[in-house]
């Protein structure tokens, strides 16, 4: 039994909850990370296998996602947050939209496969390809681990890092363009659209920076002016 | 905006009392009146008390305490009074002390709302103030001539039971509102922890209302050590040359002794009745003294 | 998941289905039915509900619905007012409280209480504590009567504060530690629930909060009802809510009565009721 003659720790139980929130958010945020590595396989080595996994996977995704909004939504109803507390829940409904948003653009380019029962990734594209998937499940998996640190400064290198996977989103765009006779239409159409999901992944995992900017500081990044302040 | 040097404030900042003001004519004059009604009771007080006092201190010595009476008053004392008496103030203690909270802690803690009980209610505050004479012509008829057996006639007993009669109103009203002073939440907290009525009544409400209830006591002592009529009543004797051995004795008590002497045509023994009255009213103050120390100590705890 | 203990420790997972009130495997009380009587006037109408073992329940509603008659109910206290009545029944476990049989004085051993206003006893917190123990024969010598003392000082997170001002009088510790002294109390004689009829109304922010922990860990070994006005209280702390309120009749009889009953996070986030929506978000007193 604990002895708690100290005075400062008085709202244990809601600490608690706050605490298992943002456990639940990592843990969601690792299981998209998880399925964005595998979709990548998937996809570089035309597993179909693999693939099918991805759309499985994504079922305890949305899950997690639905328990934890209304678990916030109850703390919320429930505790009276205010404060860096309030911030915390405001943002983490924004965050796990973002993960969840970004669970789904995964499951999307698996079931692009699966439609197709596979294709196959030119040689042309596929380095640049495995490169810019490997960047963008990097940068998620770094944006995951701001948020379990609740780094507020981490947004502006998350950004740093999201133009250079800009940089290669333009050239797979090119190269896609260069390679449409050999692709085929459909393929082609399907490639861009991949590459449109993990460029936009890799857009959400920047906000990810930016809601956990917000909780710390309060402040919305990039607009120095919309704080939470009054003028 | 005009632009005001800032005086310094800090440092000089004067610090001013604050002005009673004026007292009206009106309250002034009230507070006059009830100064003057103190000092009026006070003058007279005083007065009685220091007659008393110029006039029988002289008459005090040891022997005077433990004489027995005689014709002649270089020789008197009140030895068999002072006797008396303390039977009188031992029995009424013994008799209407746990009679008395008895009956308070029933009417209080047990006894439910009917007729019977606020019947019960109004009388004893109308016996508390029935004549004391009434209560001795009842303690003749009946503990001294219908229980005369027991009682041994006009004895110790029947005078300390016949003075219990008289001052148990008085405690029992006391009790009554020294019970109803204990919070009914400390009664509410001791049931709550499973306590019988009569655990919660011993432990907690009787302690917590013991000072109200020594004040009671203290009252009614008082009382008791001074009357007289009741006890002439039920026989107690004028002239006693002998000490009560027992509680079937005939006995005598200080203000009577006191009243025998001042009926003497000599002057002398005016004196030793007031040296009577002194010893009366010493022991009056030492018993009082006890009891509010008493309460004190019960009170101070908490 | 059907019973009380809702996943992810604290939080409620999304529930579907009817609200049909609360499922409940372990009931501590059953009650049915249960009106209740002040003389002539009816405080309580018809009141139906069971209460899971070791939880928090919280009861509210505005001033008059008659929550904190209920709450007496559940351990005879309103027996030590004269001219009450009650019809239906109120079961303890499987007894049925107002049974022919049943001792009033050992209810309450089993079922202890805590009242609105810090009432400590006017003695040391030491004879405080030791009071229901001692009454009921608890301890066969003063070392262990010692040990139920300090035990029951440390569950009401009282220990540390006050283990060396024991003989001390209990009226010198503040309004908080008074209250937790009273928890202390209550816990010393071993009871099976605590019913607190609004134990932090008359407490500061922060002894209110403090109050609060203590229940969390209270609830691990007791079964809680608790009163409040406070909703917000009600809000934090308890699993279960029940809104009362007051039915006002054609002949302007007011009367209380059960509206809603069930998982406090359903309460306040989607009441089936409107009265109690109402009455939750502030619409209505």
């Amino acid at each position: 039994m604990t002895d708690t003659g100290s005075g400062h720790d008085i709202r244990h139980h809601f600490d608690e909850l706050l605490a298992e929130i943002r456990q639940g958010a990592v843990a969601m945020g690792s299981l998209v990370l998880e399925n964005t590595r595998r979709l990548t396989d998937a996809l570089l080595e035309n597993d179909l296998d693999r693939a099918r996994k991805v759309v499985a996977a994504d079922d305890e995704v949305d899950a997690l996602y639905i328990s934890l909004e209304q678990g916030v939504f109850e703390v919320i109803a429930r505790q009276q947050p205010v404060a860096s507390d309030l911030r915390f829940l405001v943002a983490i409904t924004r965050l796990l939209y973002e993960i969840e948003r970004s669970g789904d653009l995964v499951v999307n380019a698996a079931k692009g496969l699966l439609m197709r029962d596979g294709y196959e990734i030119p040689q042309a594209i596929h380095g640049t390809m495995a490169r810019t998937s490997a960047l963008v499940a990097d940068l998620f998996g770094k944006s995951i681990d701001v948020l379990a640190d609740l780094d507020g400064s981490a947004a502006q290198w998350l950004d740093r890092l999201d133009d250079e996977i800009d940089d290669l989103v333009g050239e797979l765009y090119t190269m896609i363009g260069r390679s449409s006779d050999d692709l085929g239409f459909d393929v082609g159409m399907e490639l861009s659209r991949v590459t449109r999901y993990l460029e936009r992944i890799a857009d959400h995992a920047v906000n990810i920076g930016e809601h956990v900017a917000f909780i710390v500081t309060g402040s919305f990044p990039g607009h120095s002016s919309a704080t939470t302040d009054e003028g | 905006m005009s632009k005001i040097a800032a005086t310094p404030q800090v440092e000089s900042a004067v610090r001013r009392r604050i002005a009673q003001p004026p007292a009206r004519a009106s309250e002034r004059l009230f507070q006059l009146a009830l100064m003057a009604g103190i000092a009026i009771a006070l003058i007279f007080l005083v007065t009685l008390l220091i007659q008393v006092a110029v006039r029988g201190i002289p008459g005090l010595s040891l022997s005077f305490l433990t004489d027995l009476p005689s014709s002649d008053p270089g020789k008197a004392g009140v030895g068999p009074a002072l006797v008396g008496t303390l039977w009188m103030l031992a029995g009424v203690t013994l008799v209407a002390f746990p009679l008395g909270v008895a009956t308070a802690v029933y009417l209080e803690e047990y006894a439910r709302d009917t007729r019977l009980t606020r019947l019960i209610r109004t009388n004893i505050q109308n016996l508390a103030g029935v004549p004391s004479i009434v209560y001795g012509l009842l303690g003749l008829a009946f503990f001294v001539r219908f229980l005369g057996a027991f009682t041994g006639g006009r004895s110790i007993i029947a005078g300390a039971l016949t003075l219990s009669l008289l001052v148990l109103p008085v405690i029992v009203i006391a009790s009554v509102e020294a019970l109803r002073a204990v919070p009914n939440s400390m009664r509410d907290a001791s049931y709550g922890l499973g306590a019988t009525r009569w655990e919660t009544t011993r432990r907690q409400v009787l302690p917590a209302a013991l000072p109200g209830i020594f004040t009671g006591v203290i009252l009614s002592l008082s009382r008791a050590i001074g009357e007289t009529a009741p006890l002439i009543t039920i026989g107690a004797l004028t002239f006693v040359n002998f000490f009560p051995a027992s509680p079937t004795d005939s006995f005598t008590v200080l203000p009577i002794q006191a009243f025998n002497w001042i009926s003497q045509p000599q002057a002398e023994f005016h004196d030793i009745s007031a040296s009577a009255i002194v010893v009366l009213l010493v022991l009056l103050l030492s018993m009082n003294t006890i009891a509010i120390l008493l309460r004190r100590r019960f009170e101070k705890r908490w | 998941m059907n019973d009380v203990n809702v996943s992810l420790g604290g939080l409620a997972g999304y529930r579907s289905g009817p609200t049909a009130g609360p499922e409940i495997d372990e009931a501590v009380f059953t009650i049915e039915d249960l009106s209740f009587w002040y003389g002539g006037f009816r405080a309580l109408r018809d009141i139906t509900m069971r209460i899971p073992a070791r939880t928090i329940t919280a009861l509210i509603g505005p001033s008059g619905c008659g929550k904190s008659t209920f709450l007496r109910t559940l351990n005879r206290m309103n027996d030590l007012i004269p001219g009450v009545s009650l019809s239906g029944t109120v079961r303890y476990h499987d007894l049925d409280l107002y049974g022919d049989e049943v001792d009033p004085v050992e209810v309450r051993h089993r079922i202890g209480m805590v009242f609105q206003k810090p009432n400590p006893f006017p003695k040391t917190v030491y004879e405080n504590v030791a009071y229901g123990p001692r009454i009921h024969r608890m301890a066969s010598g003063k070392g262990e009567l010692d040990d139920i003392v300090e035990q029951s000082l440390r569950r009401a997170a009282l220990w540390d504060e006050v283990f060396d001002k024991l003989d001390q009088s209990a009226l010198a510790l503040s309004g908080g530690q008074q209250q937790r002294l009273c928890i202390a109390r209550a816990i010393a004689v071993g009871p099976d629930v605590i019913l607190m009829d609004e134990p932090a109304s008359a407490l500061d922010p922060i002894a209110t909060l403090r109050i609060e922990e203590l229940m969390y860990e209270l609830k691990e070994t007791y079964t809680i009802v608790i009163v409040t006005h406070n909703m917000q209280q009600a809000a934090r702390v308890s699993e279960l809510t029940a809104f009362f309120t007051v039915d006002v009749t054609e002949d302007s009889q007011r009367t209380g009565v059960l509206v809603e009953y069930d998982e406090t996070g359903r309460i306040f986030t989607r009441p089936s009721q409107q009265r109690t929506e109402d009455y939750v978000s502030g619409r209505f007193g």
